[in-house]
């Protein structure tokens, strides 16, 4: 199985993904932005950073990319797609997720270890968790607060939609660490082949990094061929 | 062919918090201001061809609705104007 990391101008979790790609054994090439086809690729996956620098809304730009179209394929095909944080943001302005991401609430870019409750466990994504599990993993975003009208929301918890939520680490009631309604923190398409999220996976996969809670999203890609 | 500017506004949509308003509304009624609400919002300056000014109308409000997250944010057209 072959994967494709696009990257923006201002991408800067694109190495990260790559080396936890590779920490697998699957194999993961860079794609420029500007590219038109993904042929040969099996999956596509948008890391974090600052695609044009955040200018108009984070992920607005990168959104409109000729890769875009390919991107969008693959999510009506059926293939696996992953956006993690800036990624996550792109794939709500491509409208191939619902809702958006605002601004924290408190104004701050928050760099820090969360807890991640886990929602749903039959996805590629989420196979090797168990249903509840809370992991810990980093957060480094200004724009996370995910938004949708009450109408998007009553059907996303209603199709189970809701992948992620943020959880109490060590018992804290101030876990949500933006203000996300729900507490959400990712979301999967109806079909369940688009993954988007504001937490970094990529990034807790050494224990030497402070923890390997994203190791398993990525071994259960690797299940994905075999199956 | 003319040339025009239109000027768009870009603002959350009712309802939607926004906590950058909220910090700017704390600081006027910090000096003293009498605020009841602020919200912020983006104006956008578009200079740009168009064969006349109903044409030029119909490319600002496209522009307008590609640059806008109807998620989250209404646009509108605030002024349109020829260039000499």
């Amino acid at each position: 199985m072959r994967w494709a990391i696009v990257r923006f101008p201002g991408s800067n979790c694109d190495e990260d993904a790559r080396f936890a790609f590779a920490k697998v054994g699957l194999r993961a090439e860079y794609v420029w932005h500007t590219e038109t086809s993904l042929k040969g690729f099996d999956g596509v996956f948008l890391p974090g950073g600052f695609s044009y620098g955040d200018y108009l809304r984070p992920g607005a730009l990168a959104a409109k990319s000729p890769v875009m179209a390919e991107v969008a394929r693959f999510a009506r095909e059926g293939r696996p797609v992953i956006g993690v944080c800036n990624g996550f943001q792109v794939l709500t302005e491509a409208g191939l997720l619902p809702g958006a991401l605002l601004a924290n609430l408190n104004l701050h870019f928050t760099c820090k270890a969360v807890g991640v409750r886990v929602e749903r466990t039959d996805l590629p994504f989420t196979r090797l968790y168990g249903k509840g599990q809370v992991l810990r993993l980093p957060i480094a975003h200004a724009e996370g607060r995910y938004y949708a009208d009450p109408e998007t929301l009553e059907r996303l918890e209603g199709e189970g939609q809701v992948v992620f939520r943020y959880a109490p680490l060590h018992g804290e009631a101030d876990y949500n660490p933006n203000g996300s309604l729900h507490d959400i923190a990712g979301i999967t398409n109806e079909k369940g082949n688009v993954l988007g999220m504001m937490p970094h996976p990529e990034r807790a996969v050494e224990e030497v990094l402070g923890g390997t809670d994203g190791l398993p999203l990525f071994l259960g890609l690797v299940q994905e061929v075999a199956r | 062919m003319p040339r025009y500017q239109a000027t768009l506004l870009i603002e959350l949509k009712d309802g939607i918090l926004d906590p950058q308003g909220r910090a700017v509304e704390g600081v006027l009624k910090g000096l003293g201001h009498p605020v009841e609400e602020v919200r912020v919002g983006k104006v956008l300056e578009v200079v740009f061809q168009a064969e006349n000014h109903l044409q030029a109308e119909e490319k600002a409000k496209a522009m307008g609705k590609l640059l806008t997250n109807p998620v989250m944010e209404v646009f509108a057209l605030e002024a349109l104007k020829e260039l000499p």
